[in-house]
């Protein structure tokens, strides 16, 4: 009885929009209660800034990545090419070459790694997790190489001050990111192409077989990733103040995880990409409020593994009920 | 060690509820200590903890440990230090992943009023309560001429180096170097990075092996890569050749006694824990103490180690006193 | 020979070799290239010695890398392996200190590797989360428990008897290769040889063609992580042996690298195709490459460059022949 009434009470969309919300969100709510009964600075200004600072750079990467897992694709590179462009920027800027051109090479840098990755898994359907990988190697490799292994800093306080600027009391990184994320979100649901990038996780050939150039957007969803990441790489040179070869290694495996716990899948072009925005929440929101409690360091990183893996059982049960429900 | 393993094997069953209960935050008694460390791997990092807790426990503080989930990692560290920054500690103990890129974070902390006292390696120019450590240089350049004058002042060596761009391994490096300038006789043969890790300790060692027929000593930067040095030196029948490493903690120590090591320049944890929390907590109780305490590091051979043998929960914290004039 | 028990001689046409067969010729090919321009250039390459060296070191890649293997030609994928190594090798090492019996501390790690290897099957193909995030979920917790359990201590100091299986010699080649060998060789037969072994291929070309035979799909799939977790906890009991210790930061290192052996062999990412002979040759490869870097004096900053080279080149190179194949 009440279940009807329920079900009578949501109108179509809100319905649908209940569906559409990933199992981690509720895991948020949850944490963000218990960490403010834990501590109740946690809810104070100073940290929303933390957690807005720790999770813009994530979101950099995760967004774009979004796009390419809904081409049924990954991109293990993202995180060893941020640590390349921020290593080219601080090297062009310690020879004197500018802010602009530095960053443009940065950027030439970032069109070349999307370039090889797109071309590889859009024209010649090699599979997204080998060509990234070893993008991935080359990246870090070549970072290393550049830098032999150290640490670049004395570069201009310009980029510290940008990341560490506020807008109305908001942090410009959490500005841009949220820019980020209004253009790709107008990219992706309002664009032809975004519906192309759905379609290719779909039935790349029915694409094919309606005379639209597939390759082309595919390779294009990659680029696009790359690109995000060279850019990206002035936020993170703003937050360490220094470039390291290898400093955002491993990046890549969170910005995926944040993907699918914002319920994004792997097949069939099936997601939501304000979902990743609460996925990547999810992942800050538990490490700086793990921090805050001052949890014993062992326990935290089985707390990550747990999040991972009890949004999705979360997700599962859903589905499962929803299905015998129909 | 033997009983506490035991005793962990028997709770292992309890292991996720007991621990979920430890990890609310102990009842303050006292001033609130934030503790860094930079891996739960590195045993070194245990015996400042130890050295911590216990100085802390003596004097009445409590303890709060920060460790980043993945060893080492850069940008963990700085959102950790953001996050305590949240907590309003009474004391942070902080030692840098990289002091290029934490040193804009650690001065904001200092103006938002959180006293923080510099410890282990030295973390770039700011207004700390004080440093403690040991002189990584001297370390460096003491055990490579002990290595040396083993020798009789010919011979090959190679050098095992620790994480580039890390103070540790940078300063421990120009020692070694600067000891074989004054040995014109002593050929270095190769010097490669071995991350303080015994894995790469080892495979390193095992290609060197291969490729020089004559090698007379290793200096490693730490105790895991000397043990893998040492390791791989047996398996090939080379035994004799003569490793020295810096650090000291028991399984080095005990190799030391055994003849698998020659010897170790001593860098103490424990030590720098003890001395660390007492001259901070001393400092913030409105005593006057000094700005910088440099521990000296001996020499670790056969004729003297026994002291080391001993596990860093059953030693007894030094006073601060002991070293305030060097 | 063939002919002669053959009564009518059958003319044969030059057939195409497949695709398999080819990727196979081509990197042993890359390889013994690699070793001719070696043993000119350095004079130590050819020796026994180095090469039981390189050998001994792709074996301890190989073990990490061949239940992955079958994970993947099922179209699985298990990034746990590395942290599941950690947290075997670590309660193995306790335990053979606690009981002082290395079979204590055998039976721990190989049933920790287990364990951890069927709560992945079970969560990936009973509850359904993708193997992706069921495996990555699976290394914090495995890495986390490591951490608690060693409490920033490490574990050394075992007996020879145990140390056999790490360091030791049997008919002068090092125990890890022989090892190799023998499980390399056991995942063979088991992959060509018996019907399981025929069904992780076609659960990896086709699932839905899987479940219409009758395969009973999901209890396979689970049984292959648990044999990937079983190859962890070995391959973590030969490193606690080679080590002399087991400390929480082991295992971690090696997820990259074996995965890269899996794919530089030319098992497919899409499932359905490979095997464990590849992951030998793709082992080796990676370990002959370091090797060649160290002997040619190339400072170790150049090996993750060309380690990602040998990835990109392998996975051309193999579109090439298939490309050819179809043809």
């Amino acid at each position: 009885m009440t279940d009807q009434i329920v079900h009578a009470a949501l109108t179509a969309p809100a319905a649908a929009l209940l569906r559409r919300i990933p199992g981690v969100t509720f895991i948020l709510v949850g944490m963000i209660v218990v960490f403010a009964i834990g501590n109740p600075r946690f809810l104070s200004a100073v940290n929303f800034t933390n957690i807005g600072l720790q999770s813009s750079l994530l979101l950099m990467l995760a967004l774009p990545m979004t796009l390419i897992i809904l081409t049924a694709g990954l991109d293990l590179s993202v995180g060893a090419l941020l640590g390349l462009c921020g290593v080219v920027i601080a090297e062009l800027l310690v020879a004197g070459w500018g802010l602009p051109a530095s960053v443009a090479a940065a950027m030439l840098v970032g069109l070349v790694a999307g370039a090889v990755n797109g071309v590889l898994v859009g024209y010649l359907g090699l599979p997204a997790f080998v060509v990234t990988l070893g993008t991935m190697g080359l990246c870090e490799g070549l970072s290393l190489v550049i830098t032999n292994g150290d640490p670049i800093g004395g570069f201009t306080p310009a980029l510290e001050n940008f990341y560490r600027s506020t807008v109305f009391a908001v942090p410009t990184p959490v500005l841009v990111a949220a820019l980020v994320y209004g253009l790709l979100s107008l990219l992706l649901y309002r664009t032809r192409f975004g519906n192309y990038v759905f379609a290719i996780g779909g039935n790349k050939d029915a694409l094919h077989l309606a005379g639209i150039n597939a390759n082309l957007v595919h390779t294009g969803v990659y680029l696009l990733c790359s690109l995000t990441v060279a850019l990206s790489a002035l936020l993170l040179l703003g937050r360490t103040n220094s470039a390291h070869p290898s400093v955002a290694v491993g990046m890549e495996f969170e910005a995926i995880a944040a993907v699918v716990l914002g319920g994004t899948s792997f097949e069939k072009g099936q997601g939501w990409l304000f979902g990743t925005v609460l996925g990547v929440l999810a992942i800050s929101v538990l490490r700086n409020g793990l921090n805050v409690l001052s949890v014993e360091p062992s326990l935290q990183v089985v707390c990550v593994g747990l999040l991972l893996i009890t949004a999705l059982l979360i997700d599962r049960n859903r589905k499962q009920a929803s299905q015998n429900g129909a | 060690m033997k009983t506490r393993h035991v005793k962990h094997l028997r709770l292992l069953s309890a292991a996720l509820i007991s621990c979920g209960l430890s990890a609310a935050p102990a009842l303050a008694a006292g001033e609130v200590i934030a503790a860094f460390t930079k891996n739960q791997v590195d045993p070194h990092f245990e015996g400042v903890r130890a050295g911590v807790e216990q100085m802390a426990k003596k004097m009445n503080a409590t303890i709060r440990q920060y460790v980043p989930t993945k060893p080492n990692n850069i940008t963990e560290g700085m959102s950790q230090l953001e996050d305590v920054g949240v907590t309003r500690p009474n004391l942070v103990l902080f030692m840098p992943i990289d002091p290029k890129a934490q040193l804009p974070t650690i001065k904001r902390l200092i103006e938002s009023g959180t006293p923080v006292l510099n410890y282990n390696d030295k973390a770039g120019d700011a207004p700390y309560l004080a440093f403690v450590g040991q002189d990584d240089y001297k370390l460096g350049y003491d055990i490579a001429k002990m290595l040396f004058d083993h020798l009789g002042g010919k011979g090959n060596v190679v050098i095992l180096e620790g994480i580039k761009g890390s103070n540790t391994g940078d300063e421990r490096k120009r020692g070694f170097d600067a000891a074989l300038k004054e040995y014109p006789n002593i050929k270095l043969l190769a010097s490669q990075p071995a991350n303080f890790q015994r894995l790469l300790g080892l495979q390193v060692m095992e290609n060197l092996i291969q490729q020089h027929s004559e090698i007379n000593g290793v200096i490693a930067a730490a105790d895991a890569s000397a043990l893998g040095a040492a390791e791989a030196l047996k398996a090939a029948g080379r035994g004799n050749v003569a490793v020295v490493s810096i650090n000291g903690v028991p399984e080095a120590v005990e190799a030391v006694k055994n003849g698998g090591l020659l010897a170790i320049a001593e860098f103490n944890g424990f030590k720098i824990g003890c001395v660390a929390t007492e001259i901070g907590l001393k400092a913030i109780r409105g005593e006057a103490m000094p700005k910088r305490v440099v521990i000296p590091g001996a020499i670790i051979t056969k004729a003297n180690h026994s002291e080391w043998l001993v596990p860093f929960q059953q030693r007894t914290c030094p006073a601060a006193a002991d070293y305030a004039g060097h | 020979m063939t002919t002669m028990d053959s009564p009518a001689p059958v003319i044969r046409r030059p057939q195409q070799l497949a695709p398999g067969t080819v990727a196979v010729v081509v990197r042993l090919g890359l390889i013994a290239c690699i070793a001719v321009l070696l043993s000119s250039l350095s004079p130590t390459f050819a020796t026994t010695d180095n090469l039981l060296n390189i050998l001994r070191q792709a074996s301890l890649l190989f073990l990490v890398a061949s239940g992955l293997t079958l994970v993947i030609i099922a179209g699985g994928l298990d990034l746990s392996i590395g942290a599941n190594l950690t947290l075997c090798a670590c309660l193995s090492a306790a335990a053979i200190k606690a009981t002082s019996q290395p079979t204590a501390g055998i039976a721990v790690a190989l049933g920790c590797g287990v364990l951890v290897g069927l709560t992945n099957g079970v969560l990936i193909n009973r509850v359904k989360i993708p193997p992706f995030l069921a495996t990555f979920g699976m290394l914090w917790v495995a890495q986390g428990i490591a951490y608690w359990f060693m409490a920033g201590q490490v574990v050394y100091g075992f007996s020879p008897a145990f140390r056999f299986f790490g360091s030791g010699f049997w008919l002068g080649v090092p125990v890890p290769i022989w090892v190799m060998l023998v499980t390399g060789a056991c995942g063979v037969i088991f992959l060509s040889r018996t019907t399981i072994g025929r069904e992780v291929y076609l659960m990896g070309a086709n699932e839905a063609a899987a479940v219409l035979s009758g395969i009973p799909v999901a209890r396979r799939r689970t049984l292959l992580y648990m044999v990937s977790g079983l190859m962890a906890g070995l391959a973590a009991l030969i490193y606690v042996a080679r080590l002399n210790a087991a400390e929480p930061g082991i295992g971690e290192p090696l997820l990259l690298p074996a995965i890269a052996a899996v794919l530089v062999g030319g098992t497919s990412l899409f499932g359905g195709s490979g095997g464990l002979f590849r992951t030998l040759l793709g082992a080796t490869i990676l370990t002959l490459i370091v090797n060649a870097l160290n002997l040619l004096n190339v400072s170790a900053t150049w090996h993750p460059f060309v380690t990602g080279a040998i990835v990109v080149l392998a996975v051309l190179a193999d579109a090439a022949v298939n490309r050819g194949a179809r043809r």
